[in-house]
């Protein structure tokens, strides 16, 4: 008998992890191309969408609990120096005022990388203390009262304060991490260069942006005797519900961690953080729940970004545009940590070339720290490999989608490992189609000629993410007395629609009615282990996990059923919630079966398999975009996207479409709108809002036809699907660029195309 | 602080609510009478997550003094519909998939509402200049977009 429990590997948003497994009880076989399926691929609508728009779904803001106080941060003003005087007597004298934590309260828990309430000022905006009152208006109103000294010291917030001669340090191991600069490497790309027919060199700059969830992050938390109840905005409520066990010394078993309802994450929702902390220690502290809601400023600042790169491209090619060198050497803009998210790695990945060199140096600056920030890396790094493959075939003359074409990656070449499946090149033929990509360019370029102040043109872009998703993940179908049925899983729905795909998948492969089943998720007391949601993989992760569990729950009730219709198992078919006997006019609804039963229940239990080994698993997509560029203000217009995908087979059109769209959306925001800006001088955040900080508003928006290449993916997981929610924003940024780029014959190598930009370039400064 | 007794109408129900003149309509909504669909997002005007309407007007509660609205009827988002009795656009943003997360959509909901009450058939420009004031960071905006025309349409 093979062993139970075996080790694999499982990529997260371009990591590599090894994780031990468990193999499930049960491996379906796959839901390939001719599979008959009935409610899994239908658009039905969400099915926590009346919740949505009547108000009643609540998030961690909603939650209230009896004799509840509110906590509020005092941040540093300043971004390096040293604490020498915290005085919250007048603060603690307010009417309404309950209490404060500083660094004392709360040894050994750490934030962003550093001590919470760390006495050390590492980044303006970094917490020294929190205030908790009987409302959030006194708290605040405290935390202005609350006297702080701090004796400042130099400070480095760019790339090249970090670094230069007299940086000051960061972090006392240095201003980079261990083991700088990075280097991957396959072929010799400096030799193939020097041997190629032609070779382009670009910089390009990518701003720090900022996550810009409308719901901060935030926490309620509340002790029952030793044990602890906490809601939490959260991508991961069993990594919060570890984090917080670790911090205050825990069991496991006395830490529920809650997420019923959460107002987007995009990366920046992980894991316990400060108000989370602090949430629990002044709980804990006062003996009464607490509430933390981090507020706009603190959100923009203090909550994780994607960092600014600097990206340094050569690539050579031949004169038919077949690449012979890909190089890269990149630079980010760190903050106070983070994780090591590679910019480098989709020029490894995207196009079939035998001599890839990249070098990547991380800089430690002392600013918010850098977190996850859909598709991290990649989409810094395609937009300098995306362009610099326009620069290309504008140097050769060539269509840029043909170039494209021309440099397919047929299998995945880091790895020498075949795709589960790709159809990257269905997403060129069908996006340019839809799009009308020959037309466009030429309307385009025909338009130019007589326009003067405003300039069209077209661009395009590809991506690729891993987006296998992986083990370990569980869950659980229960039918009740009533013929209804739950599913139980651990995962959470950030706004995805992972509560509509689970109980499609249940419905699908027990046999119930859509509307009988309900998903219950984001709970670490009732629902089994599920992973964060992130890396694209709740879908290709949780699903499989969804549907052996249903299956499961169809074999245990059938036998049931085959007693209570005195038949045999193989003579019975379960669909629309009802079990026929083949060739018999006997049925039973599963509510008949349930009433028979009583309370004896029918449960089933599913987890999820080890992925193909020595297969890749990734998401790709073809984008592509027409803009309007006002010669005269600068203003940037985008006016059509069209973008392609291939993420497998989808579970809900409608829903993973919204991803797109959202994603795209937040990739026009960076290529147009979006830049954190810090003042050198003062290191301190200049936009920590809305309104300063631009994100995209509805009349900003294009025409979006976003879309799915039919397929099935059989290969990567049984269910087919595979991950859809990161890969639309990887290539927009490049798309709008390489598009402004043909509308006005200058390229323009930084981001966001603000005005100023635009007009810079323009007039060649 | 002095508190004081306030009396509010809030989607039709009296209310006397005890309230600081310095705090916000919003707070008094989400804190004292449990109405939390209308939700925080910035707290200065921007994203819209707050909007409600105050004797009919389109408001950002968050900078609204709920001293200011005493007696005067004001509508939330559970004024709106119910999930047994959904108002049209409620209906609309739920098949046009006008929501993800859904925390801007209460406030979304009810600036679409004003302007379909103020212009039965908005233009593309009308929607997107009346709208442009609420902020969702998932993206859901083509999709609102459609479901205010899908309401213009059936009320032909
Ligand atoms: S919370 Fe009122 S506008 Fe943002
Ligand atoms: S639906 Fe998430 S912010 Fe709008």
């Amino acid at each position: 008998m093979s062993r139970r429990f075996v080790a694999t590997k499982v990529e997260v948003e371009g990591r590599e992890e090894i994780k031990i497994v468990e193999r499930p009880d049960l491996e379906p076989a796959p839901w390939d191309e001719h599979a008959a399926l009935s409610v899994v691929g239908q658009r039905v609508p969400r099915v926590d969408a009346p919740e949505k728009v009547t108000g009643q779904a609540r998030y961690t803001a909603d939650v209230q609990r009896p004799a509840m106080l509110h906590a509020e941060f005092v941040r540093a003003r300043v971004a390096s120096g040293k604490v020498t005087r915290l005085d919250c007597s007048r603060a603690l004298a307010l009417p309404g005022v309950r209490g404060v934590i500083t660094a004392e309260d709360v040894q050994t828990i750490s934030h962003q990388g550093a001590p919470l309430f760390d006495t050390t000022i590492h980044w303006a905006g970094q917490p020294i203390a929190a205030l908790c009152a009987d409302t959030p208006d006194i708290a605040r109103h405290a935390c202005a009262l609350v006297e702080v000294d701090i004796e400042t010291s130099p400070h480095a917030v760019t790339i090249e304060d970090a670094l230069g001669p007299s940086a000051p340090a960061v972090r006392p191991s240095g201003n980079t991490p261990k083991g700088q600069p990075r280097i991957a490497s396959r072929g010799d790309a400096p030799a193939a260069r020097a041997a190629a027919d032609v070779v382009v060199t670009r910089e390009y700059r990518t701003p720090c942006v900022l996550h810009t969830a409308i719901e901060t992050h935030g926490a309620a938390a509340e002790w029952t005797g030793d044990a602890l109840t906490v809601w939490e905005s959260t991508q991961g409520i069993f990594q919060v519900r570890k984090d917080v066990a670790r911090a205050f010394k825990l069991p496991l078993n006395r830490v529920r961690v809650v997420k019923d309802y959460m107002g987007g994450g995009f990366g920046a929702k992980n894991y316990a953080a400060a108000h989370t902390y602090a949430a629990v220690a002044l709980a804990r502290k006062l003996g009464r729940p607490v509430r933390c809601l981090v507020d706009r400023e603190g959100e923009q600042t203090d909550t994780g970004n994607r960092p600014a790169t600097r990206c340094h491209v050569t690539l050579g090619a031949r004169r038919d545009g077949t690449l012979v060198s890909i190089e890269c050497d990149a630079t980010i803009a760190y903050g106070y940590s983070g994780w090591l998210a590679s910019p480098a790695k989709i020029f490894h990945e995207l196009y079939e070339c035998p001599n890839v060199h990249t070098s990547e140096t991380f800089v430690f600056l002392n600013a918010g720290a850098m977190d996850s920030f859909r598709a991290p890396g990649h989409t810094e790094g395609a937009f300098a490999l995306e362009c610099a493959m326009d620069a290309l075939a504008r140097e050769l003359g060539i269509d840029p989608l043909d170039l494209r074409r021309r440099n397919y990656a047929p299998a995945d070449q880091e790895k020498r490992r075949p795709y589960s499946a790709k159809h990257l090149d269905r997403c060129y033929a069908e996006g340019a189609e839809r799009f009308g990509w020959t037309q466009r360019r030429v309307d385009a370029a025909e338009s130019r000629e007589h326009a003067r102040r405003l300039r069209r043109g077209v661009g395009m872009a590809s991506q690729i993410w891993p987006a296998g998703g992986g083990p370990p993940a569980y869950a659980t179908v229960r039918i009740n007395p009533d013929g209804t049925v739950d599913v139980l899983t651990g995962t959470q729905d950030l706004g995805t629609g992972s509560r509509t795909v689970f109980a499609q998948i249940a419905a699908e492969s027990l046999g119930a009615r859509l509307t009988d089943v309900r998903t219950v998720l984001g709970d670490t007391e009732r629902t089994p282990y599920a992973g964060n949601s992130w890396g694209s993989m709740t879908t290709a992760s949780v699903g499989p996990a969804v549907r052996v569990a249903a299956l499961q729950a169809r074999a245990r009730v059938l036998e049931a059923a085959a007693e209570l219709l005195e038949s045999d198992v193989a003579q019975l078919e379960l669909s629309e919630s009802s079990v026929r006997v083949r060739d018999g006019d006997r049925s039973m609804t599963l509510a008949q079966i349930g009433r028979k039963l009583g309370d004896v229940m029918i449960i089933g239990e599913g987890s999820r398999g080890a992925n193909p080994q020595d297969t890749a698993i990734s998401a790709f997509a073809a984008q592509f975009a027409e803009v309007e560029v006002d010669v005269e203000t600068g203003i940037v217009r985008v006016l059509h996207v069209t973008s392609a995908h291939d993420s497998g087979r989808i579970i809900n059109p409608t829903l993973a479409e919204s991803q797109l769209v959202g994603g795209i959306i937040q990739g026009l925001g960076y290529a147009v709108f979006e830049e954190r800006v810090l003042d050198v001088a003062t290191g301190r955040h200049l936009n920590p809002n809305t309104h300063d900080y631009k994100i995209p508003t509805i009349a900003d928006i294009p025409v979006i036809d976003a879309f799915f290449v039919q397929s099935a993916d059989p290969v990567a997981n049984h269910t087919g699907a595979r991950g859809v929610a990161e890969a639309p924003i990887i290539p927009t940024a490049p798309a709008i660029a390489n598009a402004v780029a043909d509308a006005l014959g200058v390229e323009i190598a930084e981001i966001p195309l603000t005005p100023w930009r635009v007009l810079d370039a323009l007039t060649g400064r | 602080m002095a508190s004081r007794q306030l009396r509010l109408i809030v989607n039709g129900e009296e209310h006397s609510v005890p309230c600081v003149d310095s705090e916000t309509l919003l707070t008094v909504l989400r804190e004292r009478l449990q109405l939390t669909g209308t939700k925080l997002g910035c707290g200065r005007g921007e994203c819209g997550a707050c909007t409600v309407l105050v004797d009919g007007r389109l408001a950002y509660s968050c900078l609204t003094l709920a001293a200011g609205c005493e007696s005067t009827p004001i509508t939330t988002v559970e004024g709106l519909g119910s999930a047994q009795a959904l108002h049209p656009l409620q209906q609309a943003f739920i098949e046009h998939d006008a929501l993800q997360c859904g925390f801007c959509t209460p406030g979304q909901l009810m600036a679409g509402v004003a302007l379909l009450r103020d212009t039965a058939h908005p233009t593309p420009t009308q929607i997107r200049v009346a709208m442009s004031g609420n902020l969702c960071r998932c993206g859901t905006y083509a999709a609102i977009e459609r479901a205010i025309c899908a309401v213009a349409e059936r009320s032909a």
